[in-house]
This record gives structure tokens, sequence and C-alpha cells, in this order.
């Protein structure tokens, strides 16, 4: 019985150690409608989400105060550079910050994907963002399929396939 | 929320069976405190879904807000209103739903809600000397008020209960796990006090 219980801690330790990733992505059975939306990068280029019809599209949802935000960037990164290639596009939208607060943040967590800002959180809003991070993952015709609440590990193999799995369907 | 050494895990965690009309709950509670911080940490486990609530002192939420571009009497009123940092997670194989707004303070006899986003958002809405992207990062950096978690989703974020430093309440909890309710109380939850006494090394 104490045998038991002391391994039932145990695990229940290490689960506090992995605290900042979350596992799976969850499939949205009703796949509802990405809502549209134009928003600037840090460099003030316009992105249509609409322009992207046509391509998978992961859009990530965070801030810079956000550690799990945080936490899942490098992964995002490396998911990044094996998905670009493929056509499949990445962006990460941040809520509620300027530039200033990005280029601080880039300049010790460099990325490559487009970083847009949604300074007024409308998008994430309408895009029925609760907390922080949250990924969507939207299909060729512009639907959420997947979605992610809490950070990840993006280039994880399970994840990888599900999301290279959806270009494959006709 | 850091992942400082522990300097004590506290065995008399309440391992308890909780009875509530229509439903049983093993509860696992644990506390901890933080070795360097001295900060408590409350941690409610069932089934994989965790909370785990960590103090956060006055100055770190006078801080916090203040570099975000509230003014000092408002960064005093929110330092003053019991913050904890907060991690919930749904590590089992249900789905899990949570409204703070059911959830209750237990302070004295007297029962209360949680400070939750949209009071907050409502309190402040007016105040023309807070700069949006102020108001906008305080709402974000709180626990959503309603959430779903499917396995393997959860939310760091702040939750605020409303009481002076030092003061100690319960927190009377519910959650839906795969539809059904799920009760609990986490007993003797302590506000952090203006000034933590850290642990002897």
């Amino acid at each position: 019985m104490k045998k038991i219980f002391c391994i039932l801690l145990l695990f229940l330790l290490l689960q506090g150690q992995l605290g900042a990733t979350g596992r799976g992505l969850t499939l949205l059975k009703d796949k509802p409608a990405a809502p549209d939306f134009n928003l600037k990068d840090v460099d003030g280029n316009s992105y249509r989400f609409s322009d992207l019809k046509g391509r998978v599209v992961i859009v990530n949802f965070w801030a810079t105060w956000c550690p799990p935000c945080r936490a899942e960037m490098p992964s995002m990164q490396r998911a990044w550079e094996q998905l670009r290639e493929e056509g499949i596009m990445m962006l990460a939208v941040d809520v509620g910050e300027d530039e200033d607060a990005i280029f601080e943040f880039t300049a010790s967590y460099p990325v490559e994907f487009p970083i847009l800002l949604d300074t007024e959180s409308s998008v994430s809003e309408a895009w029925e963002v609760r907390g922080l991070p949250t990924t969507f993952v939207v299909d060729q015709w512009g639907r959420k399929v997947y979605r992610a609440v809490g950070g990840r590990e993006w280039d994880a193999p399970e994840l990888l396939k599900k999301i290279r799995e959806l270009k494959e369907v006709p | 929320m850091s992942k400082e050494p522990l300097n004590k895990l506290c065995l008399s965690c309440l391992a308890g069976l909780l009875i509530f009309p229509g439903t049983a709950v093993m509860a696992e509670i644990t506390v901890e405190v933080g070795k360097n911080t001295g900060l408590k940490t409350w941690k409610w486990t069932h089934e994989g879904v965790s909370l785990r609530l960590v103090q956060r002192l006055p100055d770190q939420t006078r801080a916090y807000v203040m570099a975000k571009g509230f003014p000092r009497d408002a960064a005093d009123e929110l330092a003053t209103s019991c913050f904890f940092g907060s991690m919930f997670r749904n590590d089992g194989n249900l789905p899990l739903d949570f409204d703070l707004r059911q959830w209750k303070v237990v302070h004295n006899g007297r029962e209360t809600g949680m400070k939750v986003r949209e009071l907050w958002k409502q309190k402040f809405r007016e105040r023309k000397d807070i700069p949006a992207p102020a108001r906008i990062g305080l709402n974000w950096s709180l626990m959503p008020t309603v959430q779903h978690f499917e396995p393997g989703d959860y939310n760091w974020g702040m939750t605020v209960y409303g009481l002076p430093p030092g003061e100690t309440f319960d927190l009377h909890l519910k959650v839906m796990l795969d539809g059904k309710p799920l009760e609990t109380v986490i007993p003797g939850l302590q506000c952090a006090p203006e000034v933590v006494e850290k642990p002897a090394s």
C-alpha cells in the first residue's frame, strides 16, 4: 500500500514538472468557419486570412508575457522549418501587445513565421479564444479542424502527421 | 509560476472522500512551500485533472499591472485583492468544463464569488487613465471564466478571490467532467501576505 502511494506521489510530481506542455489536437467535429481577419505583422505587412484559402494554416494565439506561449515557440519554429516547404502556413497572432513587446521577445526567441498584431484582441474574440495559448489548424476550405488549448510540442511526429494529413484530403 | 525547489511536501494532504449531494469525490490536495520564496502552492487532483494555486505577493501583482500601464491606485486595488497564479490542466481522459462564476469563496462563514475577468473589465471600462492595452493585458492574464478542456488541454492564468492580504478561506469549486458535476473544497487557502517570511535554509 505504501509502495503504491509512493508511486502515485512520484507520478503527480512528474506531472508537475511537465506542466508547460499539453498533448494532442482536438478534432472540431462541426468544423466551424474560421472568421476572416486583416492584421499587420511587426513589419507593417498586411495579412488577410481569406487570401490563404487553399492552404492548411496553423493559427496560434499568444502573448509574450504568457509562459506556456513562450515555451512552445521553439517547437513551433522547428515545425515551421519542416512545414513551410510543404505549403503549410503558420501564423502567430499576438494578443493585445505592440511591436516593441514583440521585438524584445524575438531577440531572445527568434522565429521566422509571421507574427501578427491583434492589439485590440477583436480577432482573438471572434475566433472564440478564451485562454492563451490557443492554436487552431485550419483546412484548405477555411474551416477550423483542430484546436489545442495550452502549449504543445509542435514538432512532435504525431502532431505533424495530423497536420500533413489535412493536405491530403481531396 | 516558478518551478523552484520545495522544502516541504505537506503529507497532511487531504486525501479524503468528500461527499456532496449526488457526487462522491476522491480529492487529493497537497500543500507545498517554495524553498526560496516561502510562497505556498495548493494542488488539487482528481482523475488526471489538476488545479495548482500559487500565492502571489501583492508586490508581484502591483509591479505586473503597473508595468502594463495601470495607475498606482488601480494597481493597489488589484494587488490587495488576493491573486493566485493558477494552472488548470486536464491530463485525464474525459472532457472538462468549468465556470468560475459557480465557484464560491468562503471566508469567516461568508460566501462570495471570485473576481473574474468580466468584473474587472466592467470596473475599469470607464477609467480614461487606464490605457486599453493595460486593460486588455489584464483581461488575458486572468484565467478564462468559462472554459472547455479536451484531454491534453490546459490554461495558466491568475485567479482572484477579493480578500485582503494574509486572509484564509475555503474554495468550493465545481467542474463538469464528461458532463457530470464534480464538486470539492480546497480548505485553508491563504492570500499571500504583504511580506512572506522565507524559510530558514
